[in-house]
């Protein structure tokens, strides 16, 4: 009997053990912030959905790149996944509601660029392995290639085997469809359009936007349809546009969305957002399907660990303004 | 012609020709309690290393050892192969689970005298596998080219490094060259994959061959002429068989709930990673800790070294008859110590490096 109880002895202490070997495991992997998705049987309904309180709240912390460097924050982030989705809740703090890109505005002789940009918050996960992404995060994509002077850098992977995935919310171009822009990221090349040089390629699908300008670029070429509602009113959406015909309508002071959202569909529309400004802040929800089953998204397995890194953009074009250290997706039952 | 059975063959041992080998083994007899459930670790450690080398053949089929795929041909087996990841999990659950059991069974052997005469040679023969073990795990942990393996590699070599005389040579000799790449990583595998199991194969046949001479421990108390017996074929073979399936049930539902852990992919500029030693090293880490620059060779091979040392030689230093443990007060007492202390490390490395570093 004495043996058995040594042995017994012994058993429980393999038991703790087995404890210590895996908080060790769990202290292991946090080598870099981790944002734990949260499973859930339903998928939350919107920015207030009582169901995000289960999800961990993470601070993310962003760095302000140049030419806002020293301008730092934060991006509160809660992530939960069903079956089928994965869905992330971002809030962060913004003193300017930047949602229109210089917008047309008239001043009874001529039509100029009114100043301002929009906010934005864009997400970068691997399709396929983007080298020392995980450890570098987005300087591997933005600083590229490292060898050339900075001015010449561009956003891009070094190979074309490295495949990045790219959620691109814009407050003025995205938000008013409800998504964001999904594009995929490659080597710098020479597609058309706002992707020159740089390595972002759409996803196939539509989407995006058009400038509202005449072939000169003097004045809008399009309006509001005064035949239809806006269905997101303080935004012109292409749809919803006709051509100008007679610019003697318009008086001093009047104003006309510089880009005008396209209908999205097809991959380019597999991020949806759902986004409200108040308090000073942004929040935005975004979902996807953990498999679009397009070979320009990166699939989620809810058994693997996702590196991902996250910039945010206020009143912001081309340039950065904030962004994180790589960040590591997990998920959790 | 068969002589034994004529042209007639029936049954499915008789068709393959094994009919003979199985009435041999049929007449081979175990000790009853050769494996029941408080004699079960040299059982189950059979299991665990018999779960490894399966599930390390799976896992080969689709291993690259290449620096700049390593990485990803182990994501692309643990995710992308139907239980691909229940199959890494169980080679990973069982080396951990192989050092927990292999501990017991050391401990257990220990606190009945198992070592004493006759066995001393089954003892002794059972500490090189120990000392081969963590050979296994090391070459392991680069495998995946992650950056906990490569960091914890570094580790590993700098350790190795510091051994006086041999430690650079031993180095150039695993690493094959001053860097950790490609060759390191072919080396490692080949080491990881071939010698060293032909080795513990090798050791397994030793330790089996003396057990078989010298035979299982029985009770401490007094000499049991009447122990009862089995046969090794079926009877004992069942049983493990029932240890096994049961292991692999369990392993498996283990590895699907909680996957094998997959790091961040190795990125060898990236000095900012601190690796995190694994449990079982974290007694030896925080020797290597305690001894520091000309002092080293202390922490990383003169008390380890030692320890092993007094391992081979127990059984020949406590030679008394007695195996029960109350007359064996002395080499209890000197092993508790030295246990105490080596738990007390494990807890001081465990703070140092889990607890102090995420408070």
């Amino acid at each position: 009997m004495r043996v058995r109880a040594v042995v017994n002895v012994i058993v429980g202490m393999a038991a703790i053990l087995s404890i210590l070997l895996l908080k060790a495991d769990e202290a292991a992997r946090a080598h870099t912030l981790i944002v734990t998705a949260k499973y859930v049987k339903a998928a939350p309904t919107g920015l207030d959905d009582p169901i995000w309180k289960k999800a961990l709240a993470v601070q993310m912390l962003v760095k302000g790149r140049e030419p806002a460097v020293g301008a730092n924050g934060t991006v509160t982030t809660w992530a939960l996944y069903t079956d089928n989705h994965l869905f992330f809740l971002f809030k962060w703090k913004d003193s300017t509601h930047s949602i229109t890109k210089q917008s047309w505005k008239f001043d009874g002789q001529k039509w100029h660029h009114l100043e301002g940009n929009e906010d934005r918050i864009a997400l970068l996960f691997e399709i396929t392995r983007i080298n020392k992404f995980a450890t570098r995060g987005c300087a591997i994509t933005c600083h590229s290639p490292a060898d050339v002077p900075k001015d010449d850098w561009k956003f891009a992977t070094k190979t074309d085997d490295e495949k990045g995935d790219l959620w691109h919310w814009k407050a003025a171009r995205s938000a008013p469809y409800g998504y964001a822009d999904d594009a995929w990221l490659t080597v710098a090349g020479n597609p058309t359009g706002s992707y020159r040089e740089t390595g972002r390629r759409k996803d196939v699908g539509n989407g995006g936007d058009i400038k509202n300008q005449t072939k000169n670029g003097s004045r809008p070429l399009y309006m509001q349809d005064p035949t239809i509602t806006p269905s997101a009113p303080g935004f012109l959406l292409m749809e919803e546009a006709v051509k100008i015909k007679d610019y003697s309508i318009f008086k001093d002071g009047h104003i006309i969305p510089y880009r005008l959202p396209l209908k999205p569909s097809g991959s380019r529309y597999d991020v949806g957002a759902t986004s409200r400004y108040a308090d000073g802040g942004w929040m935005v929800m975004f979902s996807r399907q953990l498999n679009t089953g397009h070979e320009d998204d990166v699939v989620f397995n809810p058994k693997k660990r996702y590196s991902f890194a996250l910039a945010v953009f206020d009143d912001s074009g081309s340039e950065h303004s904030k962004a994180t250290e790589p960040m590591t997706l997990i998920f959790s039952r | 012609m068969n002589k034994r059975y004529g042209n007639q063959v029936n049954t499915f041992s008789e068709i393959l020709g094994l009919a003979d080998i199985i009435a041999r083994m049929k007449l081979v007899r175990v000790p009853d309690d050769a494996l029941t459930w408080h004699r079960f670790s040299g059982s189950l450690l059979l299991v665990l290393l018999v779960l490894l080398f399966l599930s390390g053949a799976f896992m080969a089929f689709y291993y690259s050892p290449v620096p700049g795929t390593a990485y990803d041909s182990v994501d692309y087996a643990m995710f992308s192969l139907p239980f691909g990841d229940v199959i890494k999990g169980v080679h990973y659950y069982s080396w951990n689970f192989l050092l927990m059991v292999m501990g017991l069974h050391l401990a257990r052997a220990f606190i009945v005298g198992a070592y004493k005469s006759p066995r001393q040679l089954v003892w002794v023969s059972g500490v090189p596998i120990m000392l081969l073990i963590p050979a296994l795990i090391i070459t392991g942990d680069l495998l995946p080219w992650d950056q906990n393996g490569f960091w914890t590699t570094q580790v590993r070599i700098s350790i190795i490094a510091s051994v006086p005389v041999v430690g650079d040579f031993i180095v150039r000799l695993i690493q094959g060259g001053p860097l950790t790449g490609i060759a390191a990583l072919t080396r490692f595998y080949v080491l990881h994959i071939l010698f060293l199991p032909a080795l513990l194969i090798f050791l397994l046949v030793i330790h089996f061959h003396f057990l078989k001479q010298r035979g299982l421990s029985g009770s401490w108390k007094e000499n049991h002429p009447n122990r009862l017996s089995i046969s090794f074929f079926p009877q004992l073979v069942n049983r493990w068989l029932l240890l096994f399936l049961a292991v692999t049930l369990a392993l498996g539902l283990i590895s699907w709930y909680w996957p094998a852990p997959l790091g961040d992919p190795a990125d060898p500029t990236d000095s900012t990673f601190v690796p995190q030693p694994e449990w079982w090293v974290l007694f030896l880490n925080q020797l290597v800790t305690l001894f520091r620059g000309s002092l080293t060779v202390i922490g990383s091979v003169i008390i380890p070294g030692g320890l092993v040392a007094l391992l081979i030689a127990l059984p020949f230093l406590d030679t008394s008859p007695d195996r029960h443990p109350a007359r064996r007060k002395k080499v209890i007492l000197i092993t508790l110590i030295i246990g105490i202390i080596l738990a007390g490390l494990s807890i001081m490395g465990y703070v140092k490096h889990f607890s102090e570093t995420h408070s």
